[in-house]
């Protein structure tokens, strides 16, 4: 897999760099700010690139505007937003407009070269990745009664990996479970919150963070 | 007492003056102009009593010089009929002989120094001196000097003056005296007419009449001289005397005009003691604009107040105040102060009598209008630099928060990252003494990268500018201890200050609540309108910092308990 690494801080893009080589993925550039980056998916046609949020010149949501860029002329390159922001906004940014191939883990996680990788695996595949605290804070967050509450422990942490974007298939694996088992959990989850079942995933993806964020 | 005194005097001399000219005209009806029928004696009756009795009134009205120039005018329009040969008295008849052509000069200076008694410009001044030295020297003193009675006019009663007789010079003088008197006449007409047209409206409203009469006035005279110039001398044939008639026609006009200019000037001082009893009872914001508007009659008026310090004007609210253009100013002042500046269509304040009448009426309203709008103007001028200061404060807390993210925060992961390098390089040295410490020293890590999250989350939250208030409060529920229902919210963006305040509400809601917030927002009439049900609370609210915030972003707060609740609710404005 090769990836194209931007970050502004030049610590974190080196030990980033070295994690990713030492994991076997192929860092094709890295670079410095978002310009920089849309130049770097031109020239080398990553398959995803890893992309730090907060960039020169403003630092605030240039990240989020360089994966915009990159995906009008190339929709097929993978993002991988890295962030240090934990309220699900800027993930719903994101996902909500690149519900494919794209996304968003808290910068801290990545020190676990498992999880970063295997969200990059994910992404090629054409999932979506939200990071797990953020859908946790979502999941926890203080509700009056809430149909939440008539769900099982298993079946909240369906809805959690549900949330974070994995398939059937992925949960089964993740809980060790048959997927038969898994889609009968996902049926009586999403018919207990009142989530119209369907059949895409992405859309899927979205109305559970949707209800989960309300 | 004195000057009752002798306006009765004058009085009594006039009316002496009209009976002997009444008795005169009888005597000899043939060379009078007046002459033996009724309209004519009416008409020479009519113009001298109507210029001695508005003379009279003038003089009682404090127009002193006004008033001499009219009952002058009078005794002059008398003094026409005095050299008829039958005059029994020689100073009557040397007095007629050089005065008789003085009433137009008077007439004419009587009409332009209306109402003030003063001349307005040279040109004024110069026409009307002209006019007297035709009508007096010219006309009058000189040919009386060498005018001899026996010569030609035995008849006459004696001339007092006669220096010599000579006839030739005598007719000589007269003639040009008539040419003169013709042309200085028409003159007079001329700068009546001019004064007229230069007028502005309200000017040509209260004085037009007497400017008109005075034109025709004038003008009849020059025509009488014009046609007498034939003759040589002031003649009084019939065209004359139907001319002569006309005069005393337009005299009465000019009476006339001055009585209206009078009672229109009592109205409007009725109008402005009555402005003085509404003030007394009770002023209104607004209401001294109103007041006046309807006094001088233009619905646009508009008043504002001087500042003293920056030469500012401001309405009562405080607000600057710019007057539209083609407006004309006009400052109202008391005790020599500025009290407050009208705008309004050019010439509705011309009358500076009327202009003191109201600033000294309406001193007291004016001048509480004034502080007011000065006090409202600090109010505006503090509200707006604490506005300043709190955007000065959120803009270097929005500084530091980044500061934090992307200088401390993202150098600390970038460490973890290193240190998660070394570890892997230890390779399966995991469980050694080496490997624990810096599994400890990347735990310890990761907890400083957590709290300063929290820290600069603390001092600002990016969340608000990035997504605005509602992806902010959605945030905000996201990490509240208690439940915060968000019933609605809409998610167009406002001005920075308004939702730095309407979060800050928000926050301090949840964070002062017990067992949940309600939130609900909309626009309602171009403002904001926030409601936040915080149920019980546990903590006390800081209302004077939230006052102030909402207060900075031009906002309202109310702060309501029922039954032990607190209901917050407060409006913001928003550009469209």
């Amino acid at each position: 897999m090769r990836v194209v690494i931007a970050d502004d801080e030049a610590l974190f893009r080196d030990g980033l760099t070295g994690l990713l080589i030492g994991a076997g993925v192929e860092v094709v550039a890295k670079v410095g700010t978002s310009a920089e980056l849309v130049r770097k998916v031109e020239l080398t046609r990553p398959d995803a690139a890893v992309v730090d949020i907060r960039m020169p010149p403003t630092h605030t949501d240039e990240g989020l505007l360089a994966v915009e860029e990159i995906r009008r002329v190339r929709p097929q390159v993978g993002a991988l937003v890295l962030s240090h922001y934990l309220e699900s906004h800027w993930a719903m940014r994101l996902i909500e407009e690149h519900p494919e191939r794209s996304g968003y883990l808290l910068k801290d996680r990545v020190s676990d070269v498992a999880v970063l990788v295997d969200a990059l695996l994910r992404i090629d595949e054409g999932e979506c990745v939200v990071d797990p605290t953020i859908v946790s804070r979502l999941v926890r967050k203080p509700r009056e009664r809430s149909p939440l509450d008539e769900l099982s422990e298993r079946e909240l942490e369906v809805l959690a990996l549900i949330a974070e974007g994995h398939s059937n298939e992925g949960i089964a694996k993740r809980l060790f479970l048959s997927t038969k088992t898994v889609e009968t959990h996902v049926r009586h989850i999403l018919s207990k919150l009142g989530i119209g079942e369907t059949a895409d995933y992405h859309r899927r993806v979205l109305a559970v963070l949707a209800y989960l964020r309300a | 007492m004195f000057r009752k005194g002798a306006a009765v005097a004058v009085a009594g001399v006039c009316v002496a003056v009209g009976v002997f000219t009444l008795d005169l005209v009888h005597g000899d009806p043939d060379s009078s102009f007046a002459g033996a029928g009724v309209l004519g004696r009416g008409a020479l009756a009519a113009a001298g009593f109507a210029l001695a009795a508005a003379g009279l009134a003038a003089w009682l009205r404090g127009g002193h010089r006004f008033g001499s120039l009219l009952v002058a005018g009078s005794l002059a329009w008398f003094l026409l009929e005095w050299i008829v040969p039958k005059n029994p008295s020689s100073l009557a008849f040397t007095t007629g002989l050089v005065l008789y052509a003085c009433c137009f000069p008077l007439i004419g200076h009587a009409v332009l120094a209306f109402p003030s008694g003063r001349l307005d410009s040279a040109v004024e001044r110069i026409t009307v001196a002209g006019a007297y030295c035709v009508a007096a020297v010219v006309l009058g003193l000189l040919p009386t000097l060498v005018f001899d009675p026996a010569a030609g006019c035995n008849e006459c009663p004696g001339n007092l003056l006669l220096v010599t007789g000579r006839d030739s010079i005598h007719d000589r003088l007269v003639r040009v005296g008539v040419w003169l008197g013709a042309a200085s006449a028409a003159a007079l007409a001329i700068v009546v007419v001019l004064r007229l047209v230069r007028a502005s409206p309200t000017a040509r409203r209260s004085r037009g009449l007497v400017l008109v009469a005075g034109a025709v006035y004038l003008g009849l005279v020059a025509a009488t001289y014009a046609t007498s110039i034939d003759r040589g001398l002031l003649w009084n044939g019939d065209l004359q005397r139907r001319l002569w008639v006309a005069q005393a026609v337009a005299i009465v006009g000019i009476v006339v005009g001055l009585v209206w200019s009078w009672i229109r000037a009592r109205r409007g001082s009725s109008a402005v003691a009555r402005l003085v009893l509404e003030l007394a009872h009770s002023p209104p914001a607004g209401g001294l604009r109103d007041a006046l508007a309807e006094i001088v009659g233009d619905p646009t008026l508009e008043l504002a107040y001087p500042i003293e310090d920056a030469g500012r004007l401001v309405d009562t609210d405080g607000r600057p105040v710019v007057f539209a253009a083609g407006k004309e100013h006009t400052t109202l002042v008391g005790d020599g102060r500025a009290l407050a500046v009208a705008a309004h269509a050019p010439g509705v304040l011309d009358d500076d009598q009327l202009v003191a009448d109201v600033a000294a009426a309406a001193r007291l309203v004016l001048e509480n209008e004034r502080l007011q709008a000065a006090v409202h103007a600090r109010v505006d001028d503090l509200r707006a630099s604490r506005a300043r200061i709190l955007e000065a404060g959120d803009a270097e807390r929005q500084r530091l928060e980044r500061d934090l993210h992307d200088g401390a925060q993202q150098r600390l992961v970038g460490l973890a990252l290193s240190l998660r390098l070394l570890r892997s390089r230890l390779d399966s040295g995991a469980e050694t003494p080496l490997g624990r410490s810096i599994a400890a020293a990347d735990g310890d890590l990761h907890e400083a990268i957590e709290g300063l999250r929290r820290l600069a989350h603390g001092i600002f939250p990016a969340v608000l500018s990035d997504g605005g208030l509602s992806a902010a409060v959605v945030a905000l529920a996201e990490d509240a201890p208690i439940p915060i229902h968000v019933e609605s919210l809409p998610s167009d963006r406002y001005a920075p200050a308004v939702e730095t305040a309407a979060y800050g509400l928000v926050a301090a809601a949840a964070a002062a609540a017990t067992a949940r917030v309600f939130v609900r927002a909309g626009r309602s009439d171009g403002r904001l309108v926030l409601e936040i049900d915080a149920g019980e609370i546990g903590n006390e609210l800081e209302q004077t910092e939230l006052d102030d915030r909402v207060s900075a972003a031009g906002g309202r707060l109310e702060v309501a308990r029922p039954d032990g609740r607190v209901v917050i609710r407060a409006e913001f404005p928003c550009a469209s």
